[in-house]
């Protein structure tokens, strides 16, 4: 009964390698590979004591063998003949050669660098769009080294980064408490409220198996979300709340916490040592500041009066009104106010008035959430924050309180999510749930410094706060150039000054400028000359796909790193295949802590290698950036930016030197090689140098990391530094200065954006915000559109660019609502809509169709089309008619929020058709 | 004596499908055939609504309906309670797929592959034409185990000894072993959850049970 027949084989082995298809990677794997062709994935169980989950692998690597042999990848160089581009132009590929193709590039990238790297309006001309989160870097090879050489580039074309994000989580996360991204500290928490947090199937590996653990250890997790996702499936309560109103929901439970309980029955201590709580704030809204060092003041309870906050030995007055005899304020762009015998109150009294009127029963009406309910939950988060106990970490007593609020995507970005952000880390705050045992955590910086690293961004800024890289606002300092298409820096200054801020911000702007329907009193944009598109696809994943197709059509040279034919590389000059996943060589980070619930007890490095020879034509990227750099002549700039660092470590550190000579061409394996030995240098403190060969047959290799490191509160103690929460003066006083220098520039269509700059935020309805801006903007009226649309995570597929692989679709289709859109079944019903009838779903932008999907999960007035689908290019995936929201999301500048980003979602309407042919 | 059987613990489970991913890998199953899956199951109205994820495959039943109904003697019976079918014997005429209470038996009679009548590398190399026309299903990995106790290794403690959806399963729901060990770790998990058999009534005794904790 042999499962397979008894051939005899020559050759099998198995190689370990990585899979770093979404954020939650690397998953380490290994692949059997039978005379030269793989065959099957497992776990690398060799790491089963290093990982945190075992070494399991996620759903996704499973793919990645028949994406080697997918007899749709493109595995020769194509060229373009038809000069016409646009959905309905054939391209007419021909084949061509690398030679041909590399030199074609060349030429048009040294005519680039000659009539000079920025153009007319200072936009770069070369620009580069990935998707992923980024993450198709660790497929990129040397790729950074390339960029770096080459100069300025933009990447603000986006493939759907800053709408389909977490934005608002990574920017103020990160401003708050280095927390790019946020979790629980599942392993210890007790109690975890989410608002559309889907990490069952957003988490990876890792908090998938984490959160088993948590289910069955028997924590509590409450699940507001429209519809029943696979992870409000696995909580402990589904509340079906109403779409978009979670905001308020929050801030009834703040009433809770502020109003329905004394102080005392919060973390008194933590606020009122380890937070901006006790500033005085001043009459018009800044801190009340000490006339001689400027410092904010806080109330001394022992000696009754005001002083600096950072006095020693104070006990910081947490409520009441105190008059100060003489202080002064400081506004925006330095405006000096001076007080004398001023009456003021704390931040935390300013928190509790800002929050008076939101009670659960005012809540109830607007989120069809019982007020009873409400106000349970949030008793239970305060009851099970367990206040005063405490856990040892490394021998390190430090404050255990297992509570957290989580937000999902749609929750956490576009208008409202700054109030959801600050509402939920607030809630933390006020039990001292924040960066110690059991809370709230974060995982990665981005903005503010390298990602494998948080802990190094931790360090003193202004007023007794971390430091956060703000772009400058003020009138000397501030930056007039976009730098790029979407003006980043510019318009969001907290998208801060790193490698990735260019990611952040509004790619929305970027397009809509190019569409001539955003920010009019600047120049319209020119496409870039040059434009890279890699591992992404915005022609499906980014909002009102259909016209940004007409956009990239006006684009005049575009190269495209292609896998299959797909809707974005329809409009390209050049198709060039990469070696994939399996096929290419590449060391990388393993480790740490990282992206959503990534905490390891170790940390090292990781080698994707070669498993099999590529198919076809296709070149290690290494390869290609290795020649495109000689050929555009910036070949010593690139291997000096691979000397410095640019694959993830300098080959040459006072302790070691693997560097490389700077004016040759070096092979992929020269080049990794020396990064594999500098790498195991670095990470033995020289003890042990490992070659590529011994990466290749070892897979990784890790050091210990302590858990210590998670949190980040005995960091912050340790410098005398407090959390800048509940008060958002620093918010305030960049978004004043923001309209200062933008009205002085004679830029008003930003002025809704900038009222979001508030040091308490206002509660918007959003459902009234949104019926508003469809009615001012398009000729429909809003009640038209009586649905949401929403969409939900795949696993399956979530960053995977493997729509086109018949594996993946087949295993995905077993999780409901793949094949479909999901509708309750009650209100189909209702409107005549059978299980498997099809369904138009209309939006004011655009119309999509597919097959009604009916189920008891989901609210009557919300829609779902999960994934990202609607293909008509990409072979396989064109012929599954499965609809995407994203063709109906409206792009508009109203729907931007304060930070460019807008949701991943609309109002729709939902009718009966018949069959599509 | 030894009896494998397989634990599916239902609150763990997330229906990711990372084991029937991982069970074509290593059976090679055809597109569309899968000996393990997860079932997306649905209760209740809305608002109280539970969606439960449901690892499914051959129950490897102590009384198999479905060997009882097999006129070749294909199908039969392990002394450690694998269900087996061999290739060789079965005529292909389908009685245990309508007999099986559980729908865990496919036949596949012309070769099929992921994109159209020309198999890839992998499958070509992986193609079982001895697997054409006859009745195909769940093993428990039956290779897997018997290679790998021949080497001294524990069913469900060693990777190498254990069926290829228990070593993917990322949340721990699926486990394996020995029922009759009451030290193994199915055992233990058997005694300290609550948990049910599918078709009890039929009085099957399925080696395959769902560890459930009512809410």
């Amino acid at each position: 009964m042999s499962a397979r027949p008894e051939t005899p084989v020559k050759n099998k082995k198995k190689v370990p390698t990585y899979c770093y298809q979404c954020v939650n990677g690397p998953d380490l794997l290994t692949v059997e590979v039978v005379d030269g062709i793989a065959t099957q994935v497992e776990p690398n169980f060799a790491a089963n004591k290093d990982h945190p989950a075992e070494g399991k692998v996620c759903v996704k690597p499973y793919g990645l063998v028949q994406k080697v042999y997918n007899p749709h990848r493109i595995l020769t160089p194509m060229r373009r003949t038809n000069p016409k581009k646009g959905r309905h132009e054939d391209p007419g590929w021909v084949e061509t050669t690398w030679d041909e193709a590399l030199d074609l590039i060349a030429e048009k990238m040294k005519a680039t660098r000659e009539k000079g790297l920025l153009d007319e309006n200072g936009d770069p001309r070369f620009a580069f769009t990935t998707g992923g989160a980024a993450t198709p870097f660790y497929y990129a090879g040397t790729l950074s080294a390339f960029l770096g050489a080459w100069g300025p580039y933009d990447n603000s074309l986006g493939a759907g980064g800053t709408v389909k994000c977490y934005h608002s989580e990574h920017m103020y996360g990160e401003l708050w408490h280095k927390a790019f991204t946020v979790m629980p500290d599942t392993p210890r928490a007790q109690y975890v409220i989410s608002f559309g947090n889907n990490i069952d199937a957003s988490g990876g590996v890792t908090a998938v198996y984490r959160q088993a653990n948590a289910r069955a250890r028997g924590w509590t997790r409450i699940q507001f979300e429209p519809h029943l996702s696979v992870t409000g499936a696995k909580a402990t309560e589904w509340v079906p709340i109403k779409t978009k109103t979670d905001g308020a929901v929050l801030y009834a439970m703040l009433h809770v916490l502020l109003h329905e309980h004394s102080a005392d029955e919060l973390d008194i201590n933590f606020l009122k040592h380890t937070t901006s709580s006790p500033y005085l704030v001043a009459p018009n809204g800044y801190y009340l500041r000490d006339p001689e060092t400027k410092k904010p003041l806080i109330w001394d309870l022992q000696i009754n009066g005001p002083v600096p906050f950072d006095t020693p030995n104070t006990d910081p007055a947490i409520e009441g009104s105190f008059v100060v005899p003489h202080a002064i304020e400081v506004g925006a762009d330095d405006e000096t106010w001076t007080h004398t015998d001023t009456s003021v109150t704390t931040a935390h009294e300013k928190l509790k008035a800002h929050v008076r009127e939101n009670t659960p029963e005012w809540a109830a009406e607007i989120s069809d959430v019982p007020a009873d309910t409400l106000r349970r939950i949030a008793n239970e988060f305060l009851g099970a924050a367990c206040i005063g106990e405490t856990h040892e970490v490394e021998g390190r007593v430090l404050p255990f309180r297992p509570v957290t609020v989580v937000l999902g995507k749609s929750v956490n970005n576009g208008w409202g999510a700054y109030e959801c952000v600050w509402a939920r880390t607030v809630m933390q705050v006020l039990v001292g749930a924040l960066e110690v045992p059991g809370g709230m955590l974060g995982s990665t910086t981005i903005i503010s410094g390298p990602d494998w690293d948080r802990m190094a961004n931790v360090f003193p800024g202004e007023d007794g706060f971390m430091h956060f890289p703000f772009n400058p606002t003020d009138k000397e300092n501030w930056l007039q150039a976009n730098e790029m298409r979407h003006a980043h820096k510019l318009l969001t200054p907290m998208v801060g000054d790193s490698m990735f801020s260019g990611l952040f911000g509004s790619t929305s702007i970027a397009w809509l400028r190019l569409q001539g329907r955003a920010a009019e009193s600047w120049a319209k944009p020119q496409p870039p000359d040059v434009w890279f598109v890699y591992k992404c696809n915005p022609s499906i994943s980014f909002s009102e796909t259909s016209r940004l197709g007409e956009s990239m059509a006006q684009f005049p040279f575009m190269v495209s790193f292609a896998y299959t034919e797909d809707e974005t590389n329809h409009f390209a000059d050049l198709m060039l295949p990469e070696a994939i996943d399996l096929e290419s060589t590449q060391l990388i980070r393993v480790g740490g802590q990282h992206y959503f619930e990534q905490q390891w007890e170790a940390e090292g490095w990781v080698l994707r290698q070669k498993v099999v020879e590529p198919q076809g034509e296709a070149r290690d990227f290494s390869w290609i950036c290795n020649e495109l750099a000689r050929r555009v002549g910036i070949l010593e700039a690139y291997n000096d930016m691979i000397n410095v660092g640019a694959c993830g470590i300098p080959l040459k550190t006072d302790s070691y030197d693997y560097s490389l000579d700077p004016t040759t061409v070096h092979e992929p394996d020269v080049i990794w090689d020396a990064v594999c030995k500098a790498a195991s240098a670095d990470l033995t403190d020289g003890k042990e140098v490992n070659d590529l060969e011994w990466f290749q047959e070892k897979g990784y290799k890790v050091r210990p990391f302590s858990s210590i490191n998670w949190y980040l509160y005995p960091k912050l103690v340790d410098q005398g530094l407090r959390f800048e929460l509940p008060y958002q003066e620093r918010i305030l006083r960049v978004g004043q200065q923001l309209a200062n220098r933008l009205h002085e520039n004679g830029v008003d269509w930003w002025d809704t954006q900038l009222e979001e700059y508030e040091a308490l935020p206002t509660w918007k309805d959003l459902n009234k915000l949104w019926d508003n801006i469809i009615e001012k903007n398009y000729d429909v009226k809003a009640t038209d559109f009586p649905f949401w649309l929403l969409s939900a995570r795949s696993m399956q597929y979530a960053w995977g660019g493997n729509t086109s692989l018949q594996f993946i679709h087949e295993v995905a289709s077993n999780v409901a609502g793949h094949d479909g859109i999901l509708i309750n079944a009650n209100k189909a019903a209702e409107l005549g809509i059978g299980e498997g009838d099809w369904m138009e779903v209309s939006s004011p932008v655009g119309k999509a169709h597919g097959q009604a999907r009916l189920r008891q999960g989901i609210r009557e007035d919300v829609i779902v089309m999960i994934g990202q689908f609607g293909h008509w290019k990409m072979p396989f995936a064109k012929d599954l008619k499965v609809p995407s929201l994203n063709a109906l999301v409206p792009m508009h500048p109203d729907f931007l929020d304060g930070h460019g980003s807008s949701i991943d979602a609309t109002k729709a309407a939902v009718k009966k058709v018949e069959k599509l042919v | 004596m030894t009896r494998y059987v397989m634990t599916a613990d239902l609150n763990r489970c997330v229906g990711c499908q990372t084991c029937t991913a991982a069970c074509k890998h290593t059976n090679a199953t055809p597109p569309e055939i899968q000996w393990r899956k997860v079932l997306d199951v649905e209760m209740g109205e809305f608002p109280d609504v539970e969606r439960i994820f449901m690892p499914v495959g051959c129950q490897h039943c102590a009384d198999p309906p479905c060997m009882h109904v097999c006129p070749s003697q294909a199908t039969a019976q392990r002394d450690d309670g694998i269900v087996t079918i061999d290739y060789d014997l079965c005529i292909g005429c389908g009685y245990c797929m309508v007999a099986c209470p559980y729908d865990a038996r496919y036949k596949v009679d012309e070769a099929r592959f992921a994109y159209g009548k020309k198999p890839s590398l992998t499958e070509a190399l992986r193609h079982d034409e001895g697997r054409l026309g006859v009745a195909q299903k769940c093993t428990f990995c039956a290779d897997r185990i018997d290679e790998g106790t021949a080497k001294g290794l524990t069913p469900g403690v060693d990777p190498e000894a254990t069926p290829a959806c228990v070593n993917s399963c990322i949340a721990n729901a699926l486990q394996f072993g020995d029922i009759e060990d009451e030290n193994s770790n199915v055992s233990e998990l058997l005694a300290e959850n609550t948990y049910f058999q599918m078709h009890e009534e039929l009085g099957t005794e399925t080696g395959f049970y769902y560890l459930w904790n009512e809410k």
